[in-house]
């Protein structure tokens, strides 16, 4: 020990420093004593005498220590950071020497960091930041599901809004929302305007403030209030230009004069966008006499926001037992047969809930990504680090302790993670935009994606992980003994421990490999099954418009007739246009869903809430046609099926099927008012995915435009060339019929599919970007490992071959190496992919998690691809010259 | 033993000079200084170690350990390049400063 200590006495510990001192002054008082003792003092006599003339020692070692403490912390903090400054120095020199390792380790890193980068910053903007609303965290939106009739949230009517309001202690406020489309005019041409219809103190329980301007005041949704608007942000800079001076400005609207009081700031409006917002009391639909006296017209959404001390549980299940009491008042309101209930949610979850599993999936996805991409550099450090063992070998003979070397492969790490950090950054920044416009899908809050300080941090913090990995991962092989093999230097360290930790991970690589191809390749199933499927409608030249009539102006049922009829007539010969159709809602219009009760002839009544029920579409005759719907039997509506004529109805085969069964529904008869009147069914169509590809047809029961007519409506066209050109030709009629009438949402039918596509479209490329990313980053890994397996046995190759064996012997014994760490990593990757894609069935459409041709699929693309990166090694093992390596020893 | 005060870092160039010849443990610096002396400059013996890890800690020394005359493990002090260049500098000052106080204290009067 004391030797040992004398050759190496490291300067650091405490413990070290008051032993020192302790040894030092004890030697100083044992000396004197013995020559008080030489000089002929008695021991204990001397040694009292020593202790006198040193003084206090107890003091003097305190302060020597002190010092010396003092000393050794200096000296060790300038020892680090001289050791920090020449590891550096040192690290930029080796990785200058070896460029091509520098670029393929910076290029990597930072594809594998930018894609977390990204990620990351998706989820930092959509579900980790607060919301942008003041406390937004105790926002709860209120929703009323009828799961019996399979309603998530049927929504609320104004009599139910008033007794939650009367009746909720636990929430602070509740406040109201629904949305219309209505007509502005003045500035310019009429502009349709999605509207928010809110109550007064909306933006203030919300904790929005105006950005210019004020937001509505208490007493603006009474009757009789002046009516005011408050625009959004986007419609402010989008469709008015930004204008500065539009507070205090004026529009037409609903035959009323309407004044903008302020303008919002740009924050995500739950559950739609809207153009502008109104106060309650300016919507004529919700000041309606029915609207606010009938309990069962559920328009609004409600929000609400927590008392303070009040969780959202408390609120809960407060919440539930006013909904049973008021079950228990008004029955007739809440017919048993569809269970009604209530449900608080916090707005953050409602905001984001839809986004979330796609952005963890990517999130795991560019996790794994990254794995790859730092075991692949470990093993391209390793291989470097076998070859750099003469270099190792020497600073290892200069006195370089183990945890030097270490430190210096540390510090070679974070600066290729840093570097790999910046390229990773930089393309992060550079994929900002595509990146919000692909979670703009998912959520409202896409706007707040922005790369900021714990988006930086994160990345930070990954490249730091990142360098300590490929530190430390090399290091594994021989931790007892890294110094002595690298003394040893070549062959030995090649051949043993090093070798068997390159081969792990390749075998990890491969493993997550599968995980992700798995994934990206059960995506792809389900985005082909997708787009392979039969809609039931024909999706070709179809032109998609809608047409809200003005509400102030075609106030009766002949007024809107008359509108659509003449539009109809004046289109009708225009070349190009083949068949023109009315509708209330169209095919993955995004329209909410409305149901009608019906009654059967013949059949008992049933039960309050147990009636059948269908979703109302109100079509003219041409309507079939122009979507290419099939008749099954029957027919069609006809022209003669005036508003005037008996009623009927065309149902689709769901509908048929389940209550008519092998029976024909053609010819039976159906109410939908309790049996006042009688609906004849005149025809089945076929079935349509109408509220989104992935949803299972619904029960449809179309009535006649003519007889069912809506102000709001869709406006279709079937063309015979590219319906795009037609869109101006029929705003330009619109306009000559009425010039205050404005038409919107001009789509064609394909690109309103498309749409519906685009969101598992794009998630699944990015998958199979990362999938093919980790593929070719493992397959350069395995061929890296077995080329260097190859070349470290070029003699033993040769040995072999003298002995006989012939070029395809070699060339199968190097690929069934690689292919074995293959195999190990494929065994190891479909167990996990069994576990792992479980998480994500939820976004799969017709393929199950564990869908064997896709795990048999990827299983053999990633074997081809594997025995393609280990066919050129083995070939140049096969191509060895026995005699040159034999002579090369 | 209690000498004369000692005059502020005089304790320090005493050690440095003893280190001049040659590394030394603490208890042979404080012999040397004292009997160099004639113990007229000592104070108590314990106040030599402080101040010879202040010097070492500014750099003049350096610790090596080793063994001593009699066989133990001890602690020897060896000047650094900076101490010698130190104690150049302080041998310098010294003597203009005593110089310059014997002038005064031997002038004659004016």
């Amino acid at each position: 020990m004391s030797a040992f200590r004398r050759l190496f006495r490291l300067p650091g510990s405490s413990a070290n420093v008051a032993r020192d001192v302790g040894s030092e002054l004890g030697f100083h008082l044992d000396m004197r004593t013995q020559e008080l003792i030489d000089a002929g003092m008695g021991p204990q006599a001397a040694r009292l005498a020593a202790l006198q003339a040193f003084g206090d020692l107890e003091a003097i070692e305190g302060e020597c220590r002190d010092i010396a403490a003092r000393g050794a912390r200096e000296r060790a903090r300038r020892d680090t950071m001289l050791g920090l400054a020449h590891d550096l120095r040192f690290a930029l020199r080796s990785l200058r020497k070896a460029p091509g390792f520098t670029l393929v380790a910076i290029l990597t890193l930072g594809l594998g960091i930018g894609a977390n980068t990204a990620v990351f910053s998706m989820i930092r903007g959509v579900l980790l930041r607060p919301l942008p609303y003041e406390d937004g965290e105790r926002l709860v939106y209120l929703k009323q599901p009828a799961p019996l009739s399979g309603v998530a949230n049927a929504q609320f009517s104004v009599p139910e809004l008033v007794d939650y309001r009367e009746r909720s202690r636990g929430l602070q406020s509740i406040v109201e929302y629904h949305s219309m489309p209505f007509i502005l005019l003045g500035q310019g041409e009429p502009r349709r305007v999605q509207t928010g219809v809110v109550s007064a103190n909306y933006f203030d329980v919300l904790g929005v403030k105006p950005m210019m301007g004020r937001a509505f005041r208490t007493g603006e949704d009474q009757s009789g209030a002046e009516p005011v608007l408050v625009l959004s942000y986007a419609f402010w800079q989008n469709r008015l230009g930004g204008d500065p001076g539009i507070v205090g400005r004026t529009f037409e609207m609903n035959d009323r004069i309407h004044t903008v009081i302020g303008i919002l700031p740009p924050v995500p409006q739950y559950p739609a966008e809207n153009d502008i917002y109104m106060p309650s009391s300016s919507c004529p639909f919700r000041s309606s006499s029915f609207t606010t006296t009938t309990r069962t017209a559920r328009l609004l959404h409600l929000f609400g926001r927590l008392g303070p001390g009040v969780t959202l549980a408390q609120a809960q299940s407060e919440l539930a037992g006013l909904a049973t009491t008021m079950r228990a008042e008004y029955p007739a309101a809440y017919p048993s047969g569809r269970g009604f209930s209530i449900e608080a949610a916090s707005l953050h979850d409602e905001l984001t809930k839809q986004a979330k599993p796609t952005l963890l999936l990517l999130l795991g996805t560019t996790g794994f990504v990254l794995l790859i991409a730092c075991a692949n550099i470990a093993n391209l450090t390793l291989a470097r680090l076998v070859r750099r063992s003469r270099e190792m070998a020497l600073r290892a003979a200069l006195g370089a302790d183990r945890a030097r070397l270490f430190r210096q492969m540390l510090v070679e790490g974070s600066l290729l993670a840093l570097a790999g950090g910046v390229l990773g950054l930089a393309l992060a920044a550079g994929t900002m935009r595509l990146l919000t416009s692909f979670a703009a899908r998912f959520t409202p809050r896409a706007a707040e994606i922005s790369l900021d300080g714990q988006v930086l941090a994160f990345t930070l913090v990954v490249c730091m992980l990142t360098g300590l990995v490929f530190a430390v991962l090399p290091a594994l092989p021989s931790r007892a003994n890294l110094v002595s093999a690298l003394k040893e230097g070549g062959a030995a360290t090649s051949g043993g421990g090093s070798h068997r930790v390159r081969a792990a991970l390749v075998v990890a690589q491969v493993a997550v490999s599968m995980v992700l191809m798995v994934g990206a390749g059960l995506m792809l199933r389900s985005l082909l099954a997708l787009q392979a499927l039969d809609p039931g409608f024909d999706t070709q030249r179809v032109l998609t418009m809608t047409l809200d009539l003005n509400w102030s102006r075609y106030t009766t049922n002949e007024l809107v007739l008359g509108f659509h009829d003449q539009l109809h007539a004046r289109l009708a010969g225009q070349p190009g246009v083949m068949a023109t159709a009315s509708s209330l809602t169209f095919p993955l219009d995004g329209h909410r869903r409305i149901n009608v009760n019906f009654a059967i002839e013949g059949q008992p009544p049933a039960e309050a809430g147990a009636e059948p029920l269908g979703d109302l579409r109100s079509a003219t005759p041409e309507y079939f046609q122009t979507l290419g719907i099939p008749l099954v039997t029957g027919r069609f509506f006809t022209a003669s099926d005036g508003p005037n004529s008996p009623g009927v109805a065309v149902v689709n085969q769901t509908l048929a099927q389940r209550y008519w069964g092998k029976e024909t529904a053609v010819g039976h008869r159906i109410s939908a008012d309790t049996g006042k009147t009688w609906i004849t069914i005149v025809g089945v169509v076929g079935d349509v995915h109408h509220y989104s590809l992935e949803s299972e047809p619904s029960e449809e029961v179309y009535l006649p435009f003519s007889q069912v007519p809506f102000r709001e409506s869709s406006f279709l066209v079937r063309t015979s060339a590219d319906p795009g050109a037609m869109a101006r030709r029929i705003g330009e009629e619109v306009l000559s019929i009425d010039p205050g009438q404005p038409l919107a949402n001009i789509q064609t039918l394909e690109e309103v599919r498309g749409e519906a596509l685009a969101s598992p479209r794009l998630t699944t490329s990015l998958l199979l970007m990362f999938a093919l990313l980790a593929l070719c980053i493992t397959a350069a890994g395995l061929g890296a490992v077995v080329a260097f397996s190859v070349s470290q046995r070029t003699q033993e190759i040769g040995v072999r071959m003298a002995l006989g064996a012939g070029r395809a012997e070699v060339l199968g014994m190097v690929l069934r190496e690689g292919l074995q760490l293959v195999i190990i990593g494929l065994a190891l990757g479909i167990a996990s992919a069994v576990l792992l894609t479980r998480l994500m069935s939820g976004l799969l459409y017709q393929v199950e998690a564990t869908d064997p041709i896709t795990f048999a699929g990827m299983a053999l693309v990633l074997v081809l691809i594997a025995a393609a990166a280990c066919l050129a090694p083995a070939r140049r093992a096969s191509a060895v010259d026995p005699m040159v390596a034999l002579r090369a020893t | 033993m209690a000498g004369s005060d000692l005059y502020v870092g005089t304790l320090d160039v005493l050690i440095l000079k003893a280190l001049s010849w040659g590394p030394m443990h603490g208890y042979a610096i404080g012999r040397w200084i004292r009997q160099t002396t004639d113990d007229a400059l000592t104070v108590q013996e314990g106040a030599l170690y402080p101040a010879l890890h202040r010097l070492q800690r500014r750099g003049w020394l350096e610790e090596e350990w080793g063994v001593s005359e009699t066989g133990r493990e001890a602690k020897y002090y060896r000047m650094s390049p900076a101490g010698r260049r130190h104690l150049r500098a302080e041998v310098e000052r010294w003597r203009t400063y005593a110089r310059a106080v014997m002038a005064a204290l031997d002038a004659a009067p004016a």
